[in-house]
């Protein structure tokens, strides 16, 4: 059994195969247990490559509660490193972006290369003549890597590699997004919508792959939309060709690939967006770079709608951070991606199409945000402390690939999510 | 016969009792056509073509905007909040077809039994009509644009 802050946590009684109990969202000792655990060994999402275009940009990130800087050297390296003076423990990156040949600590003036190394102490022959510069380089996490210019770290030097904790069939979700553009790159440095709510950060978690709640959450944006189409909106129904899936290791997808491809208007849609001059630039540079088939494989599916444990979250025109603070506040981070190498215009309508939605002035994240408040204070009610998460259960079946999957309103995303969350935190606390 | 000072007074404290009690489709009524009506995310300029924002739309995407905070279904705005606002530091430039003004804002908003404080600069090009005003351009911009916001849903 596990134990957090000298008590006993039995993960297995805690999540069954079809519900969740209260405690695993509100617990103290559980958040604290999920630093340890999962922030602090496995691999966490920490930013994109082309947020740090430039050498000497730099942005401020955490793994976990702890502050890191995501900077570009001047040979063009990027490199993860605490933000935290090695002398007497200040943070020494105070603004949240910028460009710098440096990190200079404004306590005793230690002074860092943008690549962690100490440069320069003030007095220096105040330390002796052993003293070894080297050995007071910024800190930085055991491990980073990244996959299609998606940077993740890991405090532990030993685990899986990347490419096993992003198994396959979650790899080929990122492709689905990344290859919207022709030249295969996203760009993440149009700003960000910053949110913050009382509750959970796995209350976003499950609910950025839930396909349950649209309708419902929702119900202003769609009544809008259609209005505005003329056309009932049935992506999100009980009986549409949407897929919940459960992609392994904790990541999952709403999955429209079938319900995109089988559309009766796919062809015409196709058509549709070579009708302008921009649009059709789009379609032969895409057909150019993946050839035809994967062209309009890509453009029919339009991206993705996945999380990759524990906190990231990629959708056709977004890249979604989930920070956890306790477990009473969590803050979100949305930014929109753009295309690499395409038409502006292209862009801006990523652009418009992410303000439709994904602003707290916006049409529909608010709404999901109003619901996490709501989950957070019914979570105050001991007598039934359960979630539960049985939608679908009956109906899942495993596909080609290894993974699992049900119809698009089910449950199968959180509850692949739910699963790896326990087989993390059963795992023992000194690793 | 009121000065172009205490035309554009009344005309922004209209506009600012219009938010306050939720009058979504009066306070529409106040733009022109065609408008621009922007809430800077992040920083106060930019391209917006490029970069996101709270708010950038025209004058449709005001319209369904207000739409859907009219149609009862959208839940961060259920319970509504309570609201009003302080309008000042009104600053003006006559251009005779199009009148520039700037103004500060605090929101004081309730909702939920927690308060909140939303303040910042406005910036309207106004058009003279029939002895008021048109909404040609309207850029707001919060001064915590770039913290954490929690729930922007009704009219700033």
């Amino acid at each position: 059994m596990a134990t957090s802050n000298g008590r006993a946590i039995d993960y297995d009684a805690l999540v069954k195969p079809d519900a969740v109990h209260g405690d695993c969202y509100i617990d103290p000792d559980i958040f604290a247990d999920e630093l340890k655990k999962i922030y602090g060994r496995g691999w966490v999402y920490i930013g994109h490559q082309s947020e740090i275009p430039n050498a000497g940009d730099y942005v401020r990130k955490w793994i976990g509660l702890q502050p890191v800087i995501f900077s570009r050297d001047k040979a063009g390296k990027y490199h993860v490193l605490f933000n935290r003076c090695t002398h007497r423990g200040a943070s020494i990156c105070q603004h949240d972006k910028g460009n710098t040949g440096g990190f200079r600590c404004e306590y005793h003036g230690w002074f860092f290369r943008l690549d962690g190394a100490l440069q320069a102490i003030p007095y220096v022959e105040g330390y002796g003549d052993n003293f070894d510069k080297a050995q007071h380089n910024l800190r930085r996490p055991a491990r980073v890597d990244e996959y299609r210019g998606f940077v993740f770290a890991s405090l532990s030097p030993t685990g899986i590699p990347l490419t096993q904790h992003i198994s396959g069939p979650a790899q080929r979700q990122i492709d689905y997004a990344c290859d919207l553009s022709p030249e295969g790159e996203l760009v993440v440095q149009s700003g960000a919508t910053k949110l913050a709510y009382n509750g959970n950060w796995k209350l976003q978690m499950e609910n950025s792959i839930d396909g349950y709640h649209p309708n419902f959450t929702h119900q202003s944006f769609i009544s809008t939309l259609e209005r505005l189409t003329g056309s009932k909106v049935e992506i999100f129904s009980g009986h549409a060709k949407t897929q919940s899936r459960d992609l392994g290791m904790g990541c999952s997808n709403i999955d429209s690939r079938r319900a995109n491809i089988e559309h009766p208007q796919a062809q015409a849609r196709l058509k549709m967006m070579q009708g302008t001059s921009w649009g059709k630039k789009y379609y032969d540079d895409l057909v150019a770079a993946h050839g035809k088939e994967r062209a309009e494989e890509v453009l029919i599916v339009n991206g993705t709608h996945m999380n990759v444990f524990p906190n990231l979250v990629v959708l056709a025109g977004q890249v979604r951070t989930i920070q956890p603070i306790s477990t009473e506040r969590t803050e979100v981070y949305l930014r929109p991606s753009l295309l690499k190498g395409v038409p502006d215009e292209v862009n801006t309508q990523r652009i418009r199409q992410y303000e439709s939605f994904y602003t707290t002035v916006g049409g529909g994240i608010h709404d999901d945000v109003e619901m996490f408040n709501r989950v957070h204070e019914g979570l105050r009610c001991s007598q039934d402390p359960w979630l539960i998460f049985q939608r679908g259960l009956h109906r899942e079946q495993t596909d080609n690939d290894g993974t699992i999957f049900s119809q698009g309103t089910d449950e199968t995303a959180q509850r692949g999510m739910w699963r790896h969350w326990k087989s993390v935190m059963q795992q023992d606390a000194n690793g | 016969m009121s000065s172009l000072r205490e035309k554009v007074e009344n005309f922004l404290y209209k506009e600012a009792r219009l938010m306050d009690e939720n009058r979504y489709m009066e306070w529409f009524e106040l733009f022109a056509d065609p408008c621009l009506y922007w809430l800077p995310a992040n920083e106060e300029d930019y391209d917006p073509n490029k970069h996101a924002s709270l708010f950038y739309g025209d004058r449709n995407i005001v319209n369904n905007h207000v739409i859907r905070l009219t149609e009862g279904k959208a839940f961060a705005q259920e319970p509504r909040s309570r609201m009003r606002r302080v309008v000042s530091n009104i600053e003006i430039e006559d251009g005779g077809e199009e009148i520039s003004v700037h103004a500060n804002f605090i929101i004081n908003e309730i909702r939920k039994h927690e308060q909140r404080y939303h303040t910042g600069r406005t910036h309207y090009k106004l058009a003279p009509e029939g002895g008021s005003f048109k909404i040609k351009y309207k850029k707001s911009v919060l001064v915590s644009l770039d913290e954490m916001q929690e729930n922007l849903t009704f009219l700033v």
